[in-house]
């Protein structure tokens, strides 16, 4: 998203969910219903109508996003009208409850739809800026260009290892294949990089973490100060320019899965609550007539 | 244990080679995550999938995987291993082989290095849900479906047996049917309210009347018109639970004003609103005296307007509270004192009205009935005239022919003789007479007359002189209410409503008009416009059940 769809037609939905919510302001500041404003006087009534009606409206753009040959309105008119009077749902739901609230079912719905709104809030405001921050990290180039030129470095960091021996090939292949970004979503959040690499260490060979390569640098470091001849330590220097190519490269691989989570990771709120939302809005209904 | 692991690679020309790696560890951790001594780049296992460790003697390889580990084509959660067979996790392929002498274990592993790419490549561009394990439908399905058992199924259990609802409302982890509530309920319905069927007693219906009525019995406003208007009204229309503050009776203007501002012109009642502009002058219940044909006084009730004329008290009594309430004090039997209201005016139980003042509480502290200076603890009766006389009587005949050294007994009697009948005729002949003459000094002069209207026959009757009865108003306003109690602030005093400390006569209507009211009492709106003033609705005085007779059966 950019700011294309919050300005979409001249700000058009901002202009109907700000008409609707000072309409429904200024109902409930006149409203006179002889009794404590609740959601069960006329004005109530009527508030909560428009309110269930419009959170069915909100969710309906689940299915509409989806409906690619739809053509009852555009998809950006409907994303930025999702966005306003999603916001304006707050208002004239605090207005349909008269501001009572309680440990009940009734305000279990209200605080789910809160927490929709406000999951949504962080959804514009990543849709707003992340994508830019993407790019920016990416340096105008796709993933899969960084992945490309990942392999490249290690395709050539292994050739060079092949020429200084077998504890070098060891090390740079386990490199090579225990690099990992992002295993779980917390880490992929962090930007964590739990890559792991094999080094031999009293005649043994063990798994040590190598994040941010620093263990194969130092290793290579260790070994290029104790190599005895020049053309071995140039392969070492050699080897270690392209090992510090490739920490660049992983953190801002690292970097881009962080943004990526960031920008999908709210809907797994957004969604599931408006899942949870709707079912204790049917309860709300119901057990309001149930016990009339 | 010592553990041999053959990785077994491709070239190009389909030739196999291979290189064996000799690990002395307690066991063998296989996963996708870096740190597994068989590190799987396969996005189908996961960061731990499985581990080879000895068990009772045998290699076993046990998994916690959900799907398990597939040993030679089926899946198993632990197993003991054996050479030759086949482990497959996603698409890798571990053997398990014959291990060379001093070897405990031993596996070989066919690196897919063709695919390691595209599944590192995989990792890095799947969705998150992928390395979640959650996607959002799961967790949409899983919230939605605890929403409902939490919020609907489980409290409705309540409905289905008064049983199933006695357990789920005595259990303090299940949610029962109060998890509904739209509101707490009124502390005067706490009891009832511990069932929900009590008052809901059918499913999508509303708390009917007859609900209201097995407990309360309260009749309709008034007959005619008003039930006309009024009479389909539900009792929850207007006393509405679960809603916060409770406000189980409902205060709104509305209420009284909706009808009684603008009335039918064939309703005998003055037209009513806003209590600041649209309320017409009190109407005080006074007692009116008429003479009553048998004698004595009938006591007629009449509702007389206090801006009007003759609103005078009728008691027929005499006071001044000017006297009385001398800020210098007055002479008690305690000595020279100032009196407070209060030592007369004492509030009901309640607080709200005043209990009766009878002479016996509130003035024969001081105003003492006694009528012989030599004998000042001896006193007549009070309210009855008859009684009077004929105490005298019998005090002052006592005292003539009695036992006392001083009587005419005594004194022209010699001893052992008794009286004749003509000195006794004499004495109590002496005894009347000086009844009377004390009789008249108290009905005149000294006692009655000081509170009382007496009046003295000329005719020859046994008592010439006759009191007339007196009567107090005890509710002066009868169709409103008022507390007192409510109204003992620091800011105001019984001076500020009844100035008493300026009327002389006990005519003087003490009873403050409707302007005294508005001093702080105002309009319905009053928080709106004038933030000084109490809003004030007609319910804050007025009842709206017709003359409710308690409200409770």
């Amino acid at each position: 998203m950019n700011e294309f769809i919050l300005a979409f037609r001249k700000r058009r939905y901002l202009w109907i969910a700000l008409g609707g919510t000072a309409l429904a302001i200024l109902a409930y500041w006149f409203d006179d219903p002889q009794e404590p404003a609740n959601g069960g006087t006329a004005l109530g009534y009527a508030l909560g109508m428009i309110g269930a009606l419009l959170i069915l409206w909100l969710t309906w753009f689940g299915i509409r996003k989806r409906r690619y040959a739809s053509t009852v309105g555009t998809l950006q008119g409907w994303l930025s009208a999702h966005v306003y009077l999603g916001v304006a749902l707050i208002v004239i739901v605090m207005l349909h409850t008269g501001f009572q609230f309680g440990w009940n079912v009734h305000t279990l719905a209200f605080v789910l739809m809160t927490l929709v709104i406000l999951s949504g809030f962080f959804g514009v405001y990543v849709y707003m800026k992340y994508p830019e921050r993407i790019s920016e990290n990416r340096g105008g180039a796709p993933r899969a260009e960084l992945i490309d030129e990942l392999e490249d470095i290690d395709r050539r960091s292994t050739r060079v290892a092949e020429g200084l021996g077998a504890d070098f090939l060891e090390l740079v292949a386990s490199g090579v294949q225990r690099t990992q970004l992002g295993a779980t979503l917390w880490e992929r959040l962090k930007a964590h990089d739990s890559s792991q690499i094999l080094v031999r260490q009293d005649g043994q060979t063990k798994i040590v973490g190598n994040a941010g390569q620093e263990t194969a640098l130092d290793w290579l470091a260790e070994q290029q100060s104790i190599s005895r001849d020049a053309e071995t330590a140039a392969a070492i220097g050699e080897l270690s320019a392209l090992i510090r190519n490739k920490r660049r490269l992983l953190r801002r691989l690292g970097e881009d899965l962080k943004l990526q989570a960031t920008l999908e990771i709210w809907l797994y709120a957004h969604v599931p609550l408006t899942a949870g939302l709707l079912v204790a809005l049917f309860v709300h209904i119901l057990t309001v007539f149930l016990y009339w | 244990m010592r553990y041999l692991i053959r990785f077994i690679t491709k070239n190009a020309a389909g030739d196999t080679d291979h290189t064996d790696k000799i690990i002395s560890a307690p066991a063998i951790s296989i996963g996708r995550a870096t740190d597994q001594m068989l590190h799987l780049r396969d996005r189908r296992a996961r960061l731990q999938h499985a581990c080879i460790e000895p068990q009772n003697g045998d290699i076993h390889i046990t998994t916690s995987a959900m799907a398990g580990v597939t040993v030679n084509g089926r899946s198993q959660r632990n197993i003991a291993l054996k050479p030759g067979d086949v482990i497959e996790v996603g698409a890798n392929i571990i053997r398990v082989i014959e291990a060379p002498a001093g070897i405990d274990f031993a596996l070989s592993f066919e690196l897919q290095e063709d695919v390691a790419a595209e599944h590192l490549e995989q990792s890095w561009t799947t969705p998150t849900s992928g390395v979640a394990g959650w996607s959002k439908r799961r967790i949409a399905w899983s919230l939605a479906i605890l929403v409902f058992i939490f919020a609907f199924a489980l409290p409705s259990i309540s409905l289905l047996h008064p049983g199933a609802a006695s357990f789920m409302r005595g259990s303090d982890l299940l949610p029962d049917d109060s998890w509904w509530l739209a509101g707490p309920v009124h502390s005067a319905h706490a009891a009832t309210a511990a069932s929900c069927e009590n008052c809901h007693s059918n499913a999508f219906q509303r708390v009917q009347d007859e609900t209201c009525m097995a407990c309360h019995s309260v009749s309709k406003h008034v007959a005619g018109a008003a039930q006309a208007v009024i009479g389909e009204t539900r009792c929850a229309s207007c006393h509405l639970e679960h809603n916060e503050p409770p406000e189980l009776v409902k205060q709104h203007q509305g209420l009284c004003a909706d009808c009684h501002q603008d009335l039918p012109s064939d309703v005998d009642l003055q037209p009513a609103g806003d209590f600041l502009d649209e309320h017409p002058d009190f109407r005080v219940s006074l007692l009116r005296p008429t003479p009553s044909p048998g004698g004595g006084i009938d006591w007629d009730v009449a509702h007389i307007s206090l801006a009007g004329a003759a609103t005078d008290d009728r008691s027929n009594l005499k006071f001044d509270h000017k006297i009385h309430l001398n800020s210098d004090g007055i002479i008690t039997p305690d000595g020279k004192r100032v009196v407070e209201c209060s030592e007369c005016h004492t509030p009901e139980p309640g607080g709200a009205l005043m209990q009766p003042i009878s002479m016996d509480e509130h003035c024969s502290g001081c105003h003492t009935l006694s009528f012989d200076p030599d004998d000042p603890t001896r006193v007549v009766p009070h309210g009855d005239p008859e009684g009077v006389l004929q105490a005298l009587i019998e005090y002052y005949s006592a005292r003539l022919l009695g036992a006392d050294p001083d009587t005419i007994e005594q004194r022209i009697r010699r001893p052992g003789a008794s009286l004749s009948r003509a000195d006794r005729d004499k004495a109590a002949a002496e005894a009347r007479t000086k009844a009377l003459q004390v009789a008249e000094d108290l009905f005149e002069r000294r006692a009655c007359v000081n509170c009382h209207e007496v009046s003295k026959r000329d005719d020859a009757s046994a008592l010439p002189w006759s009191v007339l009865a007196v009567r107090l108003t005890e509710r002066f306003f009868a169709h409103a209410r008022f507390s007192h109690a409510a109204h003992d602030t620091e800011v105001s005093s019984c001076n500020s409503c009844h100035a008493a400390d300026a009327s002389e006569s006990a005519q003087d209507l003490l009873i403050p008009g409707i302007d005294s009211c508005r001093d702080c009492h105002g309009s319905a709106f009053a928080r709106r416009n004038d933030a000084s003033q109490t809003p004030s609705t007609c319910i804050m005085c007025h009842n709206f059940h017709f003359e409710a007779k308690g409200n409770y059966q």
